[in-house]
C-alpha cells in the first residue's frame, strides 16, 4: 500500500467501514511506517472524534420527556 | 402475535426510551432551533406509534424511526428559505490541505486545540440539508452508510460522496472558525476548548 491507496481508504478505516482482513492490516502497517500518513491518520481521527463527542453532547430537555410521555399515555 | 394495545405501548416504550436523546440532538440539528427539534420529535414519536404495527420485531428499530424523524423532518419543517444553495465541489475544495511539520506546532494540532463546541456545532448546522444529514447520520450517531443509505432512501454511493462532500465542508468551515479568531478569543476559550468536553 502507498500513500495514496492510504488516504483513500482512511475514511472507511476511520469509519469502522467493511474493509477486508487483508486492507486493514496493510493500513495498520503503512501507518507504521509512514511518518506523514500517520500524523494525518492522528489528525484526522481527533478531528471526527471531536466532531462526533460534541455533536452528541446534547441534553435533552426534561419538557420533551413529560410530552412523549404524555402523547405514548394518550395513544 | 397479536399484543393488547397497552403490551404494544410498553414495548413502543422500551424500544423509544434510549433513542430520545439522539432522536432530540438530530432534530436540533436539523431545525437549529429547539422548539422546532421538540415539536419535530413529538409528531415522529406520534407516527411511529401509529406505525408500529408494520414494525417487524427484531429489525433496526433505531434505524426505522431516525428514518420516520428524517422525512417527517423533510416533509413538515424543511421551508424553502431554508433550501440553502449548495456549494460547488471547486468551491468546497478549496480546502486547507493537510500539512504536515516534522517538528513544532503543526496547523491541524492549532485546529484541534483552539476548535470549541459551539464551532464544531455552528459548523454542522451551516452545512446545507443534503450532506448535514450524512454527516449527522454517520459522523455523530455512528449509523453504518447501509443504514444512513436506508434511512434517506437514497444509495450507498450517494451516501459515500455526500459524507467525502460534506467532511470537506465541514473541515474548511472548521478552519475558517479556528483562524478567524484572534488571540485574545482563542485565550478567554482555554479550559473550554471542544477538546475537553
Amino acid at each position: 500500500m502507498d500513500c495514496k491507496d492510504l488516504v483513500e481508504k482512511l475514511y472507511f478505516y476511520l469509519d469502522g467501514e467493511v474493509l477486508t482482513e487483508e486492507e486493514r492490516r496493510a493500513i495498520e502497517e503503512h501507518l507504521e511506517l509512514c511518518r506523514k500518513c500517520c500524523e494525518r491518520y492522528e489528525f484526522e481521527r481527533l478531528l471526527w472524534e471531536m466532531v462526533r463527542s460534541n455533536g452528541r453532547n446534547d441534553s435533552i430537555p426534561e419538557t420533551l420527556i413529560s410530552r412523549i410521555a404524555s402523547v405514548i399515555a394518550q395513544f | 402475535m397479536v399484543r393488547t394495545k397497552e403490551e404494544q405501548k410498553k414495548v413502543f416504550q422500551e424500544l423509544l426510551t434510549p433513542e430520545l436523546p439522539a432522536l432530540f440532538r438530530t432534530a436540533l440539528r436539523m431545525t437549529r432551533n429547539r422548539e422546532d427539534a421538540e415539536d419535530l420529535v413529538q409528531e415522529a414519536v406520534t407516527k411511529a406509534f401509529a406505525a408500529f404495527e408494520r414494525f417487524e420485531e427484531g429489525t433496526n428499530f433505531r434505524a426505522w424511526i431516525f428514518k420516520i424523524l428524517t422525512n417527517t423532518f423533510i416533509n413538515n419543517y424543511y421551508r424553502l428559505r431554508d433550501r440553502q444553495k449548495v456549494p460547488s465541489l471547486d468551491e468546497m475544495e478549496e480546502e486547507t490541505s493537510f500539512q504536515p511539520s516534522l517538528e513544532g506546532v503543526t496547523p491541524e494540532e492549532v485546529l484541534i486545540n483552539t476548535l470549541t463546541r459551539e464551532d464544531i456545532l455552528r459548523a454542522i448546522e451551516s452545512l446545507p440539508l443534503e450532506f448535514r444529514a450524512v454527516v449527522v447520520l454517520t459522523l455523530v450517531e455512528g449509523f453504518s452508510y447501509k443504514e444512513t443509505a436506508e434511512i434517506l432512501d437514497i444509495p450507498i454511493g450517494t451516501v459515500m460522496s455526500r459524507l467525502h462532500r460534506g467532511r470537506k465542508l465541514l473541515q474548511k468551515l472548521l478552519w475558517e472558525y479556528s483562524t478567524r479568531k484572534t488571540p485574545l478569543e482563542k485565550e478567554n476559550e482555554k479550559g473550554w476548548t471542544a477538546k475537553t468536553l
